[in-house]
């Protein structure tokens, strides 16, 4: 909000810098996508390939092979979305997840045979979704996408964000382990003459002081709900610039 | 936003009754965005167990996927008599009409039931746009006025030379496959044949919602197609396609219903019948099998191949070794990536504690 925004200016740079907006976070974006899209073309096309469904009906039909891999699709973004969502209030909720209820929602209905005895000729998906959807390899063939797809951005991720902070993972508030162990009393050897705790000083020493929130309480504005902490982890594109 | 009105005081800039007041939003959790919410991070404690688990399941999943697959059992006879020494080899030749040939197969052990028949085609693109669109879907549907008045995308199947309207129209339902198959066991010298069920074969939706016949016409379902000619390829017209049975004939007949099921690859197995009646119900008994097949569709024209399958199912499906297979392998990367995260996350936690003191 906006008594963070001016306590932490340095929070704007990347921004200012173009840094998540740059030919590298582009292409990085683009390999990205082409990766993705051969995932969800080939990992469906291997999946039904010369295989049948349980009763021995085609499963490699255009109509059935459409709707995996639309599914697929679907369940992929909706999981990728879910990554790069920091901020889960309930809207949040209602859109993700209302997202992918509403995709199976609607194509129910579209491939109802009620709607096609209506109109017959919109409406030539009849019976697709009842067939394929049922198949226990639709299912895992969907799992596999989204796992193939989403999880090479979380080891990227994962991976950056040890090797290489950007000042947003490094405005990060200490883990509550670490909280603890200051107001414990310290097991090893202090460099403190006068405390028996491990005190503050090195937190105001190290490089990283600010991941120690500076308490603000006397505006009376108080921060999300639910945690005290302050943890501005905005991402453009998921493709945060390295450095500072 | 206010209007700096000259008449008032420059105090009334500041004045927080006046105009801007209305125009500032309301100090709801909604609109100042502070709404509850969770704050996922992706922390070592999150990330590296989760991996794990993934990779435990993956590989779990991917085993059961393997071992099914593994037990599931298929059997494909190409017949489509390219080499001289095939038994349908004689066939092949444009000349030849209604052309019979044999192929003989063996089988060693017991083949679990039900056993499903296929024919398989390759290199034939049912995907081909122009392909897909040609055939009239008010015609499959019954409706008699499309009957002689066959829809544009159905050209250039849409009326013969003699501007007749053709009854299914369209590629798809032109090409039609036309072999028919016989199978017989080899028992003492003597052929015995194995009861192949065509019904049920096509989609359920297929057979009762999408595709239906013309009513009778004076009590004959020829008379619902007067005026209209078969498709060029055919040997017989729609109405005939079973006499014996009218639940399978017209529009609704089983075979014509998977055909226009069209594939998504070009290389494609149809269902054509399943083995799971009389003395067969347990599958098809280890001994010798003769295959007699009515050749009548041509593919070696374009390069095509086809073939007989015959396959068992479970669970998962038919016989496909790639979703195990990447089961497995996404399993134990998943793994791998857990550990080797873990010991960058080690390395680097370690050497910030050391600079911290």
């Amino acid at each position: 909000n906006d008594c963070y925004s001016q306590s932490y200016p340095q929070l704007y740079e990347p921004g200012q810098r173009s840094l998540y907006f740059s030919k590298g976070a582009f292409i990085k974006c683009a390999l990205h996508s082409c990766y993705s899209s051969l995932v969800l073309f080939f990992v469906p096309y291997a999946a039904v390939r010369d295989s049948v469904s349980t009763d021995g009906h085609d499963i490699a039909d255009h109509q059935s092979f459409a709707l995996l891999t639309q599914t697929c699709l679907t369940v992929t973004v909706c999981v990728q979305l879910g990554l790069d969502l920091s901020y889960w209030t309930a809207v949040n909720h209602l859109f993700v997840w209302g997202s992918l209820g509403m995709y199976f929602l609607v194509t129910f209905t579209m491939q109802s045979d009620g709607l096609h005895r209506l109109y017959a000729s919109s409406f030539p998906f009849v019976g697709t979704a009842h067939n394929s959807l049922d198949q226990v390899t639709v299912w895992l063939t969907v799992l596999l996408t989204a796992v193939l797809c989403v999880l090479p951005v979380v080891v990227h991720r994962f991976l950056f964000m040890q090797l290489n902070p950007t000042i947003n993972d490094k405005a990060q508030p200490p883990p509550p382990r670490r909280r603890a162990r200051i107001r414990r009393s310290s097991t090893r050897c202090s460099g403190y003459a006068f405390s028996y705790a491990y005190g503050y000083g090195d937190l105001v020493t190290s490089k990283r002081f600010l991941r120690r929130p500076v308490p603000l309480r006397s505006a009376g504005s108080t921060p999300a709900g639910r945690s005290a902490a302050f943890r501005p982890a905005g991402r453009s594109a998921g493709y945060s610039p390295s450095g500072q | 936003k206010y209007k700096l009105d000259n008449r008032k005081s420059n105090v009334d800039m500041f004045n927080l009754t006046g105009p801007s007041r209305t125009n500032r939003p309301d100090n709801t959790a909604f609109t100042q965005q502070r709404l509850p919410a969770w704050q996922p991070i992706l922390s070592a404690g999150i990330v590296i167990p989760g991996f794990t688990l993934i990779g435990l399941a993956f590989i779990g999943v991917g085993v059961a996927l393997f071992v099914t697959s593994q037990k599931i059992t298929d059997l494909e006879i190409d017949y489509t008599g390219v080499a001289a020494t095939s038994p349908c080899f004689k066939c092949t030749s444009f000349a030849a009409e209604n052309c019979m040939c044999q192929m003989e197969f063996t089988l060693t052990t017991l083949f679990e039931g039900p056993v499903f028949f296929y024919y398989g085609l390759t290199s034939y693109y049912q995907n081909f746009r122009t392909y897909g669109v040609s055939k009239d879907g008010y015609q499959l549907s019954g409706d008699t006025y499309y009957f002689n008045n066959p829809q544009d995308s159905c050209a250039p199947y849409q009326y013969d030379s003699n501007n007749n309207p053709i009854v299914p129209c369209g590629s798809i339902a032109n090409s039609m496959f036309s072999d028919t198959f016989q199978l017989y066991q080899v028992v003492n010298g003597m052929k015995k044949q194995v009861p192949l069920d065509g019904k049920g074969i096509a989609w359920w939706t297929d057979y009762n919602i999408k595709y239906s016949n013309p009513a009778l016409v004076n009590g004959s379902f020829a008379n619902a197609f007067s005026g209209t000619v078969k498709p060029v390829n055919w040997s017989k017209p729609v109405y005939e396609l079973d006499p014996t049975d009218q639940a399978n004939n017209g529009f609704l007949n089983q075979n014509f219903l998977v055909w226009m099921r069209q594939a998504a690859l070009p290389k494609f197995q149809k269902l054509y019948g399943r083995i799971a009646e009389g003395d067969y119900a347990q599958g098809l008994p280890a001994g010798n099998y003769t295959l007699l097949i009515n050749y009548s569709y041509p593919v070696i024209s374009f390069g095509g191949t086809k073939k007989v399958v015959l396959s068992n199912v479970s669970w998962m499906g038919g016989k496909n070794q790639f979703l195990g297979i990447a089961y497995l392998v996404i399993g134990s990367l998943c793994i791998v990536m857990a550990m080797v995260m873990l010991i960058i996350y080690a390395k680097y936690k370690f050497t910030d504690d050391d600079e911290d003191m």
